[in-house]
């Protein structure tokens, strides 16, 4: 089961690397600012942490508030 | 010319400065590491399943092919929802916030707006599209060794088609509606009509959904080359045609 499971390593570490990348990038930017474009701080931390890959997507894409007025 | 290429830079600037292109390349080199994984994994979990009745679940050995196979399934879903989320705002965001009139009342031409966000968000989705492949590539070969792949240009070229296609719908509704919400439901309603086609089996030939996901057999070598061109120029017809619509409609809007 060892072997099987270092056999998953090479490919499961590069993933992990991106996916709590992009959540940590996305809370950052979410406790740095006070405006979205919906909803509210806390909404945007369940989404970017609980839905892997897609929730931190969501928030760059659609909830961050504009850049220039909050910054 | 020179117009084109600063608002082109304008548009790169912008992709990098909203994190759009960050997210894209971020999630695509995701996909293209989690295409093997899925295929490699889906054997080690299903393998010994008691099925009941005494009857043991074995699924044989995940192959290269099955790694190809979940890379077409994920960018064909996963990825194609990631472009349109990150591309939905193209052209409605500046329209509805009116922050092209400066550039249009400076002498810019529209057709010059329209062509540089069209060729701006293909060079995104173009990189995303080719990392994914190479990284799915690496690791297929890591695992499983490359054997021979027919058509795989064929077969890769469609799908990136497909997400041509689904640029130039978002930059269509975005100008229609001048919000986000118009290239939204451009892309998803020419998405669902796509499916609904689908269903008459005589169609699927000519449709460009097929374009989009189902070139896999193509690398096994299961359908030829014939079976998607048909749905290949009709794809690319309809580009020109949505874009043609894109200029037009353009050119006639009151900003």
């Amino acid at each position: 089961m060892t072997d099987q499971l270092r056999s998953y390593l090479p490919i499961i570490i590069p993933l992990a690397i991106i996916e709590v990348g992009l959540m940590v990038a996305a809370l950052i930017h979410i406790f740095s600012h006070k405006k979205y474009r919906f909803g509210n701080r806390w909404v945007w931390v369940v989404i970017s942490v609980l839905f892997n890959l897609i929730g931190p997507i969501l928030y760059f894409a659609v909830g961050r508030g504009e850049t220039q007025d909050d910054e | 010319m020179k117009a084109f290429s600063s608002f082109l830079g304008k548009e790169f600037q912008e992709s990098l400065r909203t994190y759009r292109a960050l997210i894209m390349i971020a999630a695509f080199v995701a996909l293209g590491v989690l295409s093997p994984l899925l295929a490699k994994m889906v054997p080690d979990l299903l393998n010994g399943t008691d099925m009941g009745g005494g009857a043991i679940l074995r699924v044989p050995a995940a192959t290269a092919l099955d790694s190809w196979g979940q890379f077409f399934k994920n960018i064909s879903q996963l990825g194609v929802l990631v472009l349109v989320i990150v591309d939905c705002g193209i052209t409605g965001t500046e329209l509805a916030r009116g922050t092209l009139t400066n550039f249009l009342a400076k002498g810019l031409s529209r057709s010059t707006v329209i062509w540089a966000k069209f060729v701006a968000a293909s060079v995104v989705w173009t990189l995303c599209y080719v990392l994914a492949l190479l990284v799915t590539w690496g690791y297929t070969w890591y695992f499983w060794g490359n054997g021979p792949l027919p058509h795989a240009f064929l077969a890769f070229a469609c799908l990136w088609v497909f997400g041509e296609f689904l640029i130039a719908l978002l930059i269509l509704g975005g100008i229609i509606q001048a919000n986000i919400y118009g290239a939204l439901l451009a892309a998803a309603a020419v998405i669902i009509v796509l499916n609904l086609v689908n269903i008459a089996p005589q169609a699927a030939k000519y449709n460009p959904i097929t374009l989009a996901g189902g070139t896999v057999n193509l690398l096994s070598g299961q359908n030829s080359p014939g079976d998607y061109l048909p749905a290949l120029w009709i794809c690319l017809a309809a580009i020109v045609a949505v874009m043609a619509a894109a200029l037009a409609v353009f050119d006639r809007k009151q900003l």
